[in-house]
Parts: C-alpha cells; structure tokens; sequence
C-alpha cells in the first residue's frame, strides 16, 4: 500500500475516531459499554502500521475533545496514552506475527494491543495520572469488567470489518 | 442528531476580531488559557474566566447559545461528576454523613470545580472552533509542532492527516446519520435494554460506515496520486501574515490572565 493511501486511511481513522462515538450515542449507553474510539485506532495500526496507528491514536481522541467535547480533559491523558499504545502495539505485531493464517494473526495482535494499552494505562494512571487514589481493583474495574462487552465487541467487529475491507479490495490481502 | 452535536464545533465564518486575529496568536492564547481553566480554583477566578469567555463569545458574535450548546449535551456526565464528588469525598466540613454518604462543603466544593472546569474547557475549545477555519488550526499545529522537524518526525504528513481529518468528520457524520435511519427502518433493535440485542444490532451499522469511509478514502488517495501528490517537504502553503496590534493584545491579556491565576492561587 502507498504511503499516500495510508496517510488518508489514517486521516479517515481519526475522523471516525470523532463520528463513531456521536453514532454509538444512538443506542443508549453504547459509548460508555462498547468503547467505539477504539475501533479505528485499531484498524488504523492494523492495516498500515504503528508509525500511522500512533498518529491515530494521539490525534482522534484529541480532535473529538476538541470538537465534541468528548473525552472531558481531565480524561484525555490517559486516553491518548491507552489509545497511543494500541495503535503502536497492533502495528508491530501486525507485521511481525505471521502464522500463514489471516485470522490468527489478526487475534494474536489485537489482543496483545488491547492487553499491552490497558498495562500501560493502568500503569500511568497509578504513577502519574491519578497517583496514590489507583488501586489494582480500580484497574481490573475500569478496564477489564466494565469494558468486557467492548473487549467482546472489538474482537467480533475488528476482524469482521478487516476481511469485508479485503473482499471489497479496499486493502490488500495479507496473504496471496 | 447528530449534525447538530458538530455544529457546536464548527466553524461559522465572520468578520470579527476574533475572526481576524492571526491563527497562531489565536491558538497560542487558547492554550494560555486552557492553562487558566486548570489552574483556577476559586470563586474569584471562575467569575473571571465566565467573565472573560461572556466577551469572547460577544466579541466573536458567536453567542453564548452557540458556545455553551456543547455542554446540554454533556449534562447528565457533569451532574455525575458533581453527585461522586459532592456524595463520596470526604471533605471538610461535613454536613450529613450515612454509611459510605458523605455530604461535605468541601465535597460539594469540589464537584462544582470539576463540573466548572469542564464547561469552560469546552466553551473555551467552541469559540477555538468557531472562529478559525480548519486548515488554520492544521497549518499553525504544523508550525507549533515544526522543532520536531530535527528528530526526523513527518509534522506535515501529521498536519496533513489531521486537516483531512476535519474535513472527513460531516461527511462521515451525514452518512453514519442515514445508516443509522436505514438500519433503524430495518427494525435494528439499537435502543434494546439487552445487551446481546444492542451487541447484535452494531455489526449492520459500523460495517457499512467502516466501507463507506474507506472507499472514500482509496478515492481521494487515487486522485491526489494521479496528480503527482508526495507531500512532506515537497508541499507548498501560503505564508502566514505577520502579527498585528491586535495579536500581541490577545497574547497580552492571556498571558497576564495566566499570570494572575498563578498568583491567585499559589
């Protein structure tokens, strides 16, 4: 893929990092539960690398705050960290982990992001962001219980969309 | 719905002091402020800045209906910020305790300075939006970020990005808006209270806007490729005007409301 193309891809990255949460409102409680933010960055890492899944990661939150006013401020660093992390984690792996088979690959990845975004969230939260009010059940709570049915969501929807984006010849194939 | 919650955030053309102030002074003096927001704690300080942001908003004929529209829709979020803070911190002066209830003035002290802060982040990040056009925001990011230049960080493919970005955010919006009345018209069950229900309601609808979204962007890669697009260092942009009276009076007033925060509050 051309580094134009993955620059646009990116681009749209991060404006569906401000649409999707405003189309998640739609269903209520659907922001909060399903973490839709989430889902591009991920892509973004994804399909064209960590160096474009970082600038997704680092740039849709802040946008969003900026012209939605979602996440609040206060809760902004520690998005764009968390959000920093997938997109750099599932880039490398991304290219790194190749089994022969698509679909793990994809899994093996996005799940090391996903675990690898809320390590070091949590550990951001606990020495800078919220230093001495973190505990480990705070973090277990915020992000692993609560955000359950999005971690479900992410890992359901994340492949779906990259194999309907390689039928549709979107992106190319990883394997010929 | 959903055009509505942008338009709080875009941008309405004008000529206005505001309008005319130079991009870069403008954002230079946001940020001045935003550090006034944060630092600010007391009584005197909030009616200030309410002060402050009322002139800007009147200044920039935005109007205060246009810059504090953001914050109905974040209404129920700050009234939970205020109910934590005013129901379970533990601050001085108590005045009705129960269990793991405690009503302080310092709690409730405390859930006002959250929520307060919030609605002037956001009135402040509104007039931003407002009153400068989203290339200007791109151009002066790349022009903040350029130090970075020397260790090799790509800031005009980033500023590139993010000006798409911008300009890729009502389209999208539009057409997420139609998917969803389509697939709401196919009986999708968005507003199920079950969780499985709402889950499997998502697919049909983040699906086509995810295809939407890149077909639009293979589309726009194709085109500025067929016309010789390479980006970085090979762009050209039209050069920033110098600073006027009326740039170095807006850096003056925020910087010495800036000033007057830290010492306010020491």
């Amino acid at each position: 893929m051309s580094n134009v193309k993955k620059l646009i891809i990116t681009a749209v990255c991060i404006a569906l990092c401000v649409v999707l949460p405003m189309a998640f409102h739609a269903i209520p409680n659907a922001g909060s539960i399903f973490l839709p933010m989430h889902i591009p960055v991920l892509l973004c890492g994804l399909i064209c690398g960590w160096p474009f899944g970082l600038a997704a990661g680092l740039a849709g939150p802040f946008l969003s705050a900026l012209i939605t006013g979602m996440p609040p401020m206060a809760f902004l660093p520690s998005m764009l960290v968390e959000l920093s992390v997938y997109g750099i984690v599932a880039g490398i792996l991304a290219a790194l982990i190749r089994t022969g088979k698509p679909i793990l690959d994809l899994y093996f990845s996005l799940i090391g992001a996903l675990l690898a975004g809320r390590l070091v969230a949590g550990i951001l939260n606990a020495l800078i962001f919220r230093a001495g009010s973190y505990s480990i059940g705070a973090w277990v709570t915020g992000y692993f219980a609560t955000a359950l049915p999005g971690i479900i969501i992410q890992l359901i929807l994340i492949p779906a969309i990259v194999f309907a984006l390689e039928r549709a010849k979107l992106i190319p194939r990883r394997y010929n | 719905m959903m055009h509505s919650a942008i338009l709080s955030g875009h941008y309405l053309p004008n000529d206005t002091p505001i309008h005319r102030l130079n991009p870069r002074a403008k954002i230079i003096s946001f940020f001045t402020l935003l550090a006034v927001v944060i630092i600010t704690r007391s009584t005197v300080g909030y009616t200030a800045l309410g002060l402050l942001l009322l002139s800007l908003a009147h200044l920039s004929k935005t109007g205060p209906r246009i810059v504090f529209s953001g914050i109905r829709r974040v209404g129920l979020f700050l009234l939970l910020i205020f109910l934590m803070n005013a129901l379970f911190f533990n601050g001085d002066r108590p005045l009705w305790e129960y269990a793991f209830f405690h009503i302080s003035v310092g709690g409730i002290a405390q859930g006002a300075n959250v929520a307060l802060k919030v609605i002037f982040l956001m009135a402040l990040s509104s007039i931003l939006m407002t009153t400068t056009t989203p290339m200007e925001i791109t151009d002066t990011f790349a022009w903040l970020l350029s130090p970075l230049q020397r260790l090799r960080i790509p800031v005009h493919d980033f500023a590139l990005m993010i000006s798409i970005a911008i300009q890729f955010i009502p389209v999208l919006a539009e057409e997420s808006e139609t998917i969803i009345k389509a697939q709401t018209a196919r009986a999708a069950k968005l507003d199920s209270p079950k969780l499985r229900e709402k889950a499997n309601a998502l697919l049909p609808l983040v699906l086509p806007i995810f295809i939407s979204a890149f077909r639009r962007a293979d589309e726009l890669a194709l085109a500025m490729e067929a016309r010789g697009f390479r980006g970085g260092k090979f762009r050209t942009r039209k050069s920033s005007p110098g600073f006027t009276r009326l740039d170095f009076a807006a850096l003056t007033i925020s910087i010495a409301f800036c000033a007057a925060a830290v010492i306010l509050h020491r």
